[in-house]
């Protein structure tokens, strides 16, 4: 089950949303240095959907997802290669050169991100939510930015726990606590996609279900792109899943779809649990 | 169900067994620890003890206290009373009047220049300088605390051998009772030494002082921060974080790495070659003396601060690029501030390592005779390891614990530095 699939490899399942395109990924290729990380992905991401990741350790799921983000960039030997678009436009116009831009500052604050291992700033609990705001310059005063400050902590169910000791370090949080304080980070900036690499991977599974009752409730306005390691929590909360394998895109289709009747050989081995 | 536990005990014993050599090794580790530990301890205490031991005397000087008539006669030879005067009037022979009053047993020429050595030259610019400030004085008797000549200090100090034969020490028989007799009449007294902290240097030892090399030093401490610092931060952070790896960036890395290295007199060359001969800039001067030691620290920081930037875990970066911060406020917002202190202590110790460096400023001409305290850093100034060059080089004993107090002078200042170091790294340590 190890061996690559075959280079003009095409994705079974269906590459197209039923809900409002939000973002357009064609022909992605990654590279790092020499390793071909992402191959040839092509698929579409819907408003207000949650699209679930899965696939074995290393076939890529966290390489696309820093894709949609432009965090790829960051990495000195990353090469990335095809068209991503968000809203039309594409993204990654400094390498391809194409009408329409957009600023990599702009995609970043329309398209959040939660990593795997919770990150919170060490700095103060308040000033971890209220960072991307002031950089952006989304509240006209003080005021306006403790109430969204407060209203993206009680979202993400945090705020009874931390409303007095809002100076208190970011650092100083649980695990749990934290992840949660990332989450709402992240929306503060009120994205339009929010991108999550294993956002439950440290977590316990009150935390785990705190932060999956969270996914759903963000899923009203927002697109989701949720990686993630249980099946169990996949099909809970996504519509759409995807299943990557060694860089390829193999099936990306309705959960209900790849969870009870998927159409690859490979997907559903792994489904059945025989790899991963 | 037997087998299970048997098997459960070999592993048992085949832990306690590697148990044991383990337990040893650690033994050993800690008592090799332990034992270069102490092996520092003792070098570092000899050095202290060393120096201490030379130096600490230098702290004391011996003085005498002599009721001066300070005659109008002598000082306004002329009449005329002018300022000059007072530059050009005969203060050695006031104080001898005054001291030969306590010493009638003066008989021929050569006795009485004995008796007026004993006294420090400097003695009179002592009372020179008083009557300058205030010339009501001139007429009147007034009492002087003067400063006794270094061979006088010495003996006192019990340097001097009163066994050994007359012609192989400078100070005489005839002086050494001269000083004892003074001693008896309560003339002669032990006081802290106040010149070693507020004068320049000199040819006597017993006038000379640290202070002039004191700021001297701060001065092109201060130099070498104020233009090492920001500049080699901004250039780590350069390299660190927004220049991409490739042969250049490459090639530079190793060429800091081995400026880093340079043994330091060839920056004095540079700094001799660049700022003083081509440039103009004034020898000797702590402004030089701060570029070149600016130029032999920024490596140093650029390294530390790389190292720092490099500590700060990249998941920090991610997440302010995330949410939309450009590189610059990531940079600015996020990881200088975590990497401050390493950048602070690293720069401090390459500034203490500057502190203590002698061979570049003295390509620079900092090894100079200069007798004046600086006030500007474009004057000719001293420096605290040329100063401990230039003392330990010189033939009088005097300045033997001189040499001893100038290296506490520059330890002091070191351990300033050090600790200065280590309060701004916990200030600013950001807790996690
Ligand atoms: N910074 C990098 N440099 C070089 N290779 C990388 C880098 N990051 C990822 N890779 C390689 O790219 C491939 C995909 O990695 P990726 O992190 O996307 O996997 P993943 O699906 O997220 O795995 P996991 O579930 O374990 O997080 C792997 O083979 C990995 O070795
Ligand atoms: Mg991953």
């Amino acid at each position: 089950m190890e061996e690559e699939l075959d280079s003009n490899f095409k994705t079974v399942g269906n590459i197209r949303t039923e809900k409002s395109v939000i973002m357009n990924v064609e022909d992605c290729n990654v590279y790092y240095g020499d390793v071909h990380a992402l191959k040839n992905v092509n698929m579409e991401i819907g408003k207000s959907e949650v699209l679930a990741l899965i696939g074995p350790s290393g076939c890529g799921k966290s390489t696309f997802i820093r894709c949609l983000n432009r965090l790829n960039d960051t990495i000195d030997i990353a090469r990335v290669t095809g068209k991503i678009s968000l809203d039309g436009k594409d993204i990654y116009s400094d390498y391809i050169n194409t009408s329409g831009n957009m600023d990599v500052v702009l995609l970043r604050a329309r398209v959040g991100m939660v990593f795997q291992k919770p990150n919170p700033f060490p700095k103060s609990i308040f000033e971890n939510v209220a960072y991307g705001p002031k950089i952006h310059g989304l509240c006209k005063d003080k005021n306006d930015l403790n109430n969204l400050v407060e209203s993206c902590l009680v979202k993400v169910g945090l705020w009874d726990e931390v409303k007095d000791r809002l100076e208190d370090s970011g650092t100083s949080l649980s695990g749990g606590q934290q992840q949660r304080l990332c989450i709402a980070r992240a929306i503060a900036v009120q994205p339009e996609v929010i991108l999550m690499d294993e956002p439950c991977s440290a977590l316990d599974p009150i935390a785990t279900e705190r932060i999956e009752d969270l996914i759903s409730e963000l899923k009203q306005n927002y697109a989701l792109v949720v990686v993630t390691h249980s099946m169990q929590q996949a099909s809970r909360i996504s519509q759409r899943a995807a299943y990557f394998h060694m860089g390829n895109l193999v099936e990306v289709d309705s959960s209900n779809k790849i969870f009870n009747d998927p159409s690859h050989p490979l997907t559903t081995n792994y489904i059945s649990g025989r790899i991963g | 169900m037997n087998n299970i536990n048997r098997a459960d005990l070999n592993v048992t014993k085949l832990i306690e067994r590697s148990l044991e050599k383990r337990n040893q090794k650690e033994r050993y580790f800690r008592i090799y620890g332990i034992s270069s530990l102490v092996i520092a301890v003792v070098f570092l205490l000899t050095f202290f003890a060393s120096i201490i031991s030379t130096g600490y005397q230098a702290f004391i000087k011996t003085d005498i206290e002599l009721e001066v008539f300070l005659d109008s006669e002598v000082i306004y030879p002329n009449g005329t009373k002018t300022e000059e005067d007072l530059f050009f009037a005969d203060y050695d022979s006031l104080i001898f009047t005054s001291l030969k009053e306590h010493l009638p047993e003066l008989k021929n020429r050569k006795e009485r220049r004995q008796a007026r050595l004993i006294l420090s030259s400097g003695a009179s610019y002592k009372i020179q300088n008083k009557i300058i400030k205030d010339k009501s004085l001139v007429g009147q008797t007034v009492s002087f605390i003067l400063p006794l000549d270094d061979e006088v200090d010495m003996y006192l100090k019990g340097y001097v051998d009163t066994e050994s034969s007359e012609n192989s020490r400078k100070i005489t028989d005839f002086q050494i009772a001269l000083v004892e007799n003074l001693i008896e009449k309560d003339l002669i007294h032990r006081n802290f030494n106040t010149t070693l902290f507020v004068s320049g240097d000199s040819r006597e030892p017993e006038l000379a002082g640290i202070l002039g090399a004191l700021v001297g030093s701060f001065m092109m401490l201060t130099i070498t921060f104020i233009i090492s610092f920001p500049l080699a931060v901004s250039a780590a952070i350069y390299l660190e974080e927004f220049a991409k790896k490739n042969i250049w960036t490459d090639f530079l890395e190793v060429n800091i790495n081995n400026l880093a290295a340079v043994p330091s007199i060839i920056y004095g060359l540079l700094g001799l070659a660049i700022f003083i001969n081509f440039f103009g800039f004034p020898r000797s001067a702590p402004i030089v003396g701060g570029l070149v030691l600016s130029l032999m620290t920024f490596p140093v920081v650029i390294i530390a601060s790389r190292a720092a930037l490099k500590s700060v875990p990249p998941s920090i970066r991610d997440a302010a690029l995330g949410l939309g911060a450009s590189k610059i406020q990531t940079t600015l917002h996020h990881v200088v501030p975590l990497a401050l202190p390493g950048m602070l202590t690293g720069s401090i110790v390459g500034m203490a390592r500057a502190l203590g460096e002698s061979a570049p400023l003295i390509m620079i001409g900092m090894v100079a005779f200069v007798v004046d305290i600086p006030t500007s850093i474009t004057e000719p100034s001293a420096a605290l390891p040329v100063q401990v060059f230039l003392w330990s080089d010189a033939p009088e004993r005097g300045f033997a614990e001189k040499t001893s107090a100038a290296i506490m002078a520059l330890l002091v200042f070191l351990l300033l530095m050090n600790s200065l170091a280590i309060w701004l790294r916990n200030k600013f340590q950001i807790k996690w």
